[in-house]
């Protein structure tokens, strides 16, 4: 009789929960693809990725080589482009010379592999630590969730730019340095969004059932509580990967982030900023990359925010 | 059950200032090298740094040096600049009028230009107004502050040279410019320090407040015209904030039942946004507000640098270049205070709003 | 027995009235006599021996007008030294009454009072320091009744006030501005000499830079004619000695090494490195006259040492105070960017304080480059001093404790209308001296606020550009040059051996609160900037920089 448990029915049920998983993929791809703006920044995203892995194939020069005694041209020499009437006979920059006399369309298509590496490290840096500590708060309550929300809130209360630039200077600049406080300050709002995902679910049904058929703590911690905080946490880690971009130009702007040679864009456009007038193609194509990046960013956040967002269903 | 909801957020603020006190002053100690070589670069030698440091207290250990700053805190002592020998507190005194017209400015481009716009797409969901709008809203947090300063600054200050729309490109008045205080020019006579003194002196630094006052026009024309742009610069990622995020809570609001009903009733559309949706879409908008003064100050480092304005952000990131730990503690736990009072206000006024808040 | 005693008592009398007179005295530092306002009390500054005070010895008011130092041994800069914005001459009474308790009260910090032809008006902080023509000035009134002192730390901010008229003279042009204003015919530009080094240092302790022939490899190998034309301002030129050509004897003796790669790398394999090495590139990121674009100068010799020498040189960015600390005390095992910009116009300014036998940066000091300076700093007469110096120079060549590369010029410019424009190699501008267009308004950008204005203890070139103004010392440098003038004083004539400089000083003078300028007002000036256990000795950081390193303070405590 054991043997007799109704196999066609979990079966059947097994099917219809596959059909349903399915589906509500389905249903969050469609939503995204429905939203033009989101479809625009997934494909800047793509574009950016692939530039990114291929960039020692893409680059015209290597973005470390100075120019000076191998090619005619000048320090901060304006762009040159062939198609659009520079003579021939001068080699083509298209975004111009920097002031080391280096090619600077090739070091913009080399800093977005920094700028995505930049991104996704500290953005994972702050997700892994916050979720730990949101978890751990939300869902034991008590001491331990005062604690870490007190600390929160410590990191908190200072402006976040500010306190990126005192660890950076107590750490030394460097792009590491940069990295890691830049996830240490954003680690609070993901605590934030687990622990308040944790709070919601904590006394459902499906955990307390859990519980009755003795699961361990992780186990429901993990299996069954997590996953409903996996769909803010996408959303806001898609922003935040705009936002630690953004945090990450401007320590370098400041001379704390990348440091040279490396082509980062915030440091392309800190170093040239007093030739903004003199040569502004220095300080408008790396400021352009880097607003492009972040929108795109920007824009599938949006996009994934909408679709995932339950109440819209 | 306010009360008591009050009582639990202030409680629970006293630890997190005693960590920022904790964090700051960690922090300050920890960035390396010396007020001393900061000061005098590579003409310091070793004597007189030692004596300088043995001077300044700082060789004392660490946790000695902490207990003392605390005290000094409780007593009200911000400790004196080394740099300036000026307490710290005159120093702040003196940049803060600065900062404070500085983001007022910014924060009042952003809503005047946000909110409206966020409205308007709002009611205008889907048409070509709201897809454009939503695009330079994206657009707007998208781009690094400094970057936007440098831009504007070669539009508005090289390219537009010779024209009426010319804008100075650094400083808050131009040179020669009388900035007389009001109670100067009214012949107040103050007492020379004290409450009453700081507070005219802060009021008399807003040169904009004080030009309305004296009815000072040129002085007015001038701070105005320094000021357009970084507060532009500044205030252009709260300004696409504000009105993503009053776009999003007035559509959820104007799909709600009883907008629909009132509509149904024939209530006219302005009348239904101005009265029921904006007023319940608020509670977000000032999040957000909330929210965008710690962009602010944390921009106006850069913003001011860009445009040469002396503000509280500025002189911090000097001191901690400089080492000026006085400054740097003080300055960073005022604003860390400030932020931790403007959150708790958030809070109570969020549960004063929304009663279920308070049940927590 | 009567007469015995009577010899012994006045023998006594004698020597009590010696010791009266001849140093000791009550106590150290100043015999502060009572000053009525009657006939002129004498002030003195003295020393009680040469183990408790620097150079100087004592400053005595002999007369109403006449002062005199007395050093502890000769000084042949001691008319450049007396010239230098911190040593600028205070009135007594205010000196007395701005003393505070650890600290000079606010009012002197801000609102100093000299005998120059501008006092201050009003310092806005953060915003601007504004002056008033002195009607009571002793020399020539200014030509702009009002002069105003405002800052930008952006290069290209400053020339876009310039070119709108809104400032009449800019400091520090970025390096792509000097082509900008050359090509306005608005502006006039002005190139300062420069004054400065920059060199890579090697510290000699560490290896490979303990074998001369590694250290003169990288003299050898690193092309600096490139440096300068490509990351330097118009004006500077490639260091052909340690101290800049206009400082007599700075240029004597060999010029150094001509970028040869092939002999670089010959020495670096007859010293064991055939293939070269891995190494570092210490720097911080600061800006600096005899170093302005930092970072690409970094990148540019990095990518030289690989080019030429086959050397891999990871770059290192330090902050500032770390660096230095690092770099003084000879803790850096790589090549570091360093410089140095002059403090006064004298050889020993530049070449004894970098290679006597006090200073560790290099690792170990070399004898045959600090013996001679040592015997040339006694020589007053640079034609007297010249062999020593062409040995020393050699010596620094020879033994290469670091590579002189560059000496930074940088600019200023003004509006075309404003007559004299200045660019002093001290950065020291007159600016009473400047008409502004007959407009009676001077404004002057530089490129920071002043820490205070109380020049006596400060180091900051935006602080005592502001003090120039408002005070002035015994001499002066002349407008856009080095050459010492007579300012306070008419003349200060030495004795044989340059140990005893007598000063005549100029009368009729006023300071800017009327009070009269006489030889009390010298000594307390310098018993307020000298004497460290005076009650005057009170400043802002109270670390008395230029008085400690030019002259030595009087009585420091104990260690």
């Amino acid at each position: 009789m054991m043997n007799q448990t109704p196999p066609t029915i979990a079966k059947l049920d097994a099917d219809a929960i596959s059909l349903e998983s399915v589906s509500l993929w389905n249903i969050t791809w469609r939503r995204l693809f429905k939203r033009k703006s989101s479809l625009v920044g997934l494909g800047i995203i793509i574009a950016l990725v692939f530039i990114a892995l291929t960039a020692q194939w893409i680059a015209p020069y290597d973005p470390l080589q100075v120019l000076i005694g191998i090619e005619d041209v000048k320090m901060r020499q304006a762009p040159c482009i062939h198609l659009l009437g520079c003579p021939q006979d001068q080699p083509q920059h298209i975004m111009g010379i920097d002031g080391n006399v280096r090619d600077q369309f090739s070091r913009l298509l080399f800093g977005t592999r920094l700028s995505l590496i930049v991104g996704f490290s500290t953005v994972t840096f702050a997700i892994v630590i916050g979720t730990v500590l949101g978890a751990l708060g939300g869902y034991f309550g008590g001491w331990i969730d005062n604690i870490i929300m007190r600390v929160m809130d410590v990191l908190l209360a200072f402006p976040s730019l500010l306190l990126a630039i005192a660890i950076v200077t107590v750490l030394g600049p460097g792009l590491i340095n940069a990295l890691l406080a830049i996830g240490i300050v954003s680690i609070p709002s993901y605590a934030r969004v687990v622990r308040a995902s944790v709070l919601s679910v904590r006394e459902m049904d499906y955990v307390s059932a859990t519980r009755a058929l003795g699961g361990g703590t992780f186990q429901i911690l993990f299996m069954r509580i997590m996953p409903n905080a996996l769909t803010p946490l996408i959303v806001q880690g898609t922003l935040g990967i705009g936002t630690a971009i953004l945090d990450a130009a401007a320590l370098s702007f400041l001379g704390l982030g990348a440091q040279p040679p490396t082509p980062e864009w915030g440091a392309m456009l800190g170093s040239e900023r007093n030739q903004v007038f003199t040569a502004p193609h220095l300080v408008f194509f790396p400021g352009f990359a880097i607003m492009l990046t972040v929108l795109a960013f920007n824009l599938l956040g949006d996009g994934l925010r909408d679709a995932l967002d339950p109440r819209l269903k | 059950m306010m009360l008591q909801y009050i009582l639990r957020r202030l409680l629970s603020a006293i630890p997190v200032l005693f960590g920022i006190l904790l964090v700051t002053f960690a922090l300050a100690r920890m960035i390396p090298g010396d007020p001393c070589r900061a000061m005098l670069g590579e003409k310091a030698t070793q004597a007189t740094c030692d004596r300088f440091i043995r001077e300044k207290g700082l060789d004392k250990p660490i946790h000695e040096q902490f207990f003392i700053y605390m005290k000094d805190i409780a007593r009200g002592d911000f400790g004196t600049s080394l740099r300036f020998s000026q307490p710290v507190t005159r120093i702040l005194g003196e940049r803060l009028p600065t900062t404070v017209e500085l983001s007022f400015s910014a924060l009042l481009i952003s809503m005047t230009v946000g909110i409206p716009l966020g409205i308007i797409s709002a009611v205008r969901h889907n048409s070509w107004v709201d897809v454009l709008t939503m695009v330079w809203a994206n657009i707007g947090v998208s781009m690094p502050v400094f970057w936007l300063g440098l831009m504007l600054a070669f539009v508005f200050s090289l390219l537009l040279k010779d024209t009426f729309l010319w804008l100075p490109p650094s400083g808050r008045v131009s040179a020669g410019m009388d900035t007389t205080a009001f109670y100067v020019a009214w012949n107040l006579n103050l007492p020379e320090s004290g409450f009453l003194r700081a507070i005219a002196e802060f009021i008399g630094r807003l040169n904009i407040l004080n030009s309305l006052l004296t009815g000072n026009w040129e002085l007015l024309r001038d701070s105005v015209r320094h000021l357009i742009l970084p507060a532009v610069a500044l205030g252009t990622i709260p300004m696409a904030l504000i009105a993503r995020m009053t776009r999003s809570s007035m559509l959820d609001v104007l799909g709600q039942d009883y907008v629909r009903t009132a509509r149904a009733k024939g209530v006219r559309m302005n009348q239904v946004i101005l009265k029921h949706a904006f007023r319940n879409a608020l509670l977000p908008i000032i999040t957000v507000l909330g929210l965008s003064l710690g962009t602010l100050l944390g921009g106006a480092v850069l913003t001011e640098t860009i445009f040469g304005l002396s503000g509280v952000g500025r002189i911090l990131y000097e001191a901690i270049t400089a080492r000026d730990y006085a400054i740097v503690q003080g300055f960073t736990v005022v604003i860390a205070v400030f932020f931790v009072t403007l959150n708790l206000i958030v809070d109570i006024s969020y549960a004063y709003i929304d009663p279920r808040i308070r049940l927590n | 027995m009567k007469s015995k005693i009577f010899v012994l008592f006045s023998l006594l009398v004698v020597a009590s009235m010696l010791l009266a007179a001849c140093g000791g005295g009550t106590g150290p530092g100043a015999s502060d006599d009572v000053q009525d306002s009657g006939p002129f009390v004498a002030k003195k500054l003295e020393a009680p021996d040469c183990d408790s005070t620097g150079i100087i010895k004592a400053v005595e008011a002999n007369d109403q007008y006449t002062v005199t130092f007395t050093l502890c041994q000769s000084d042949p800069a001691f008319l450049s030294k007396i010239a230098f914005s911190p040593f600028a001459i205070y009135p007594e009474e205010w000196i007395e009454r701005t003393a505070g308790e650890t600290t000079r009260t606010s009012e002197g910090l801000e609102k100093p009072v000299g005998t120059g032809p501008y006092m201050i008006s009003e310092w806005k902080r953060g915003d601007s320091v504004n002056f008033a023509a002195f009607p009571g000035y002793w020399g020539e009134q200014p030509f702009a009744k009002t002069l105003v002192l405002r800052w930008q730390s952006e290069a290209a901010a400053r020339l876009l006030e310039l070119q709108s008229g809104t400032v009449d003279g800019i400091d520090n042009l970025g390096p792509t501005d000097f082509d900008v204003v050359r090509a306005d015919s608005n502006l006039t530009l002005v190139e300062r000499e420069a004054l400065n080094i920059f060199y890579i240092g090697m510290t000699n302790t560490f290896a490979p830079w303990d074998d001369v022939r590694v250290r003169q490899a990288i003299a050898y190998g690193i092309d600096r004619q490139r440096i300068v034309d490509n990351f330097y301002p118009a004006g500077s030129e490639i260091a052909s000695h340690f101290t800049p050509c206009s400082i007599p004897n700075g240029c004597v003796g060999d010029a150094w090494y001509e970028f040869d790669a092939a002999k670089g790398r010959e020495l670096l394999a007859e010293a064991g490195f055939p293939d070269g090495f891995t190494t570092k590139i210490y720097y911080r990121d600061v800006v600096r006259g005899y170093l302005p674009q930092v970072p690409n100068v970094a990148q540019d010799v990095q990518a030289q040492l690989k080019q030429n020498l086959n050397i891999d040189a990871e770059i290192v960015v330090m902050e500032s105070g770390a660096f230095i600390e690092a770099s003084s005390t000879g803790q850096l095992d790589g090549l570091y960017f360093l410089g140095w910009g002059a403090d006064y116009p004298h050889i020993t300014n530049f070449l004894d304080y970098h290679f006597g036998p006090a200073n560790t940066q290099f690792g170990v000091a070399f004898p045959e480059i600090y013996e001679k300076l040592n015997q040339g700093a006694q020589i007053a007469d640079p034609k007297q001093s010249e062999p020593l110096y062409i040995e020393a120079n050699n010596a620094i060549r020879e033994l290469v404790p670091m590579v002189a590369v560059a000496h930074g010029g940088s600019g200023t410019a003004y509006r075309n209308d404003v007559t004299v424009p200045q660019a002093s190699p001290l950065t020291n501008e007159q600016f009473a001296v400047s008409n502004p267009g007959g407009r009676g308004v001077f404004v002057f950008m530089q490129n920071a606020e002043p820490i205070s204005l109380f020049c006596a203890d400060e180091t900051d070139g935006e602080s005592l550009r502001a003090c120039d103004q408002v005070m002035e010392a015994l001499y002066g440098y002349e407008v856009n040059g080095t050459a010492v003038v007579p300012m306070l004083a008419e003349v200060c004539t030495p004795n044989e051996d340059l140990t005893v400089w007598t000063c005549t000083l100029r009368q009729g003078v006023k300071f800017h609160d009327g009070t009269t300028f006489d030889a009390n007002d010298v000594v307390t000036t310098f018993t307020m900037g000298l004497d460290a256990s005076s009650p005057l000795h009170k400043g802002n950081t109270n670390v008395w920089e230029y008085y400690d390193y030019l002259w030595g303070l009087m009585n420091k405590p104990a260690e």
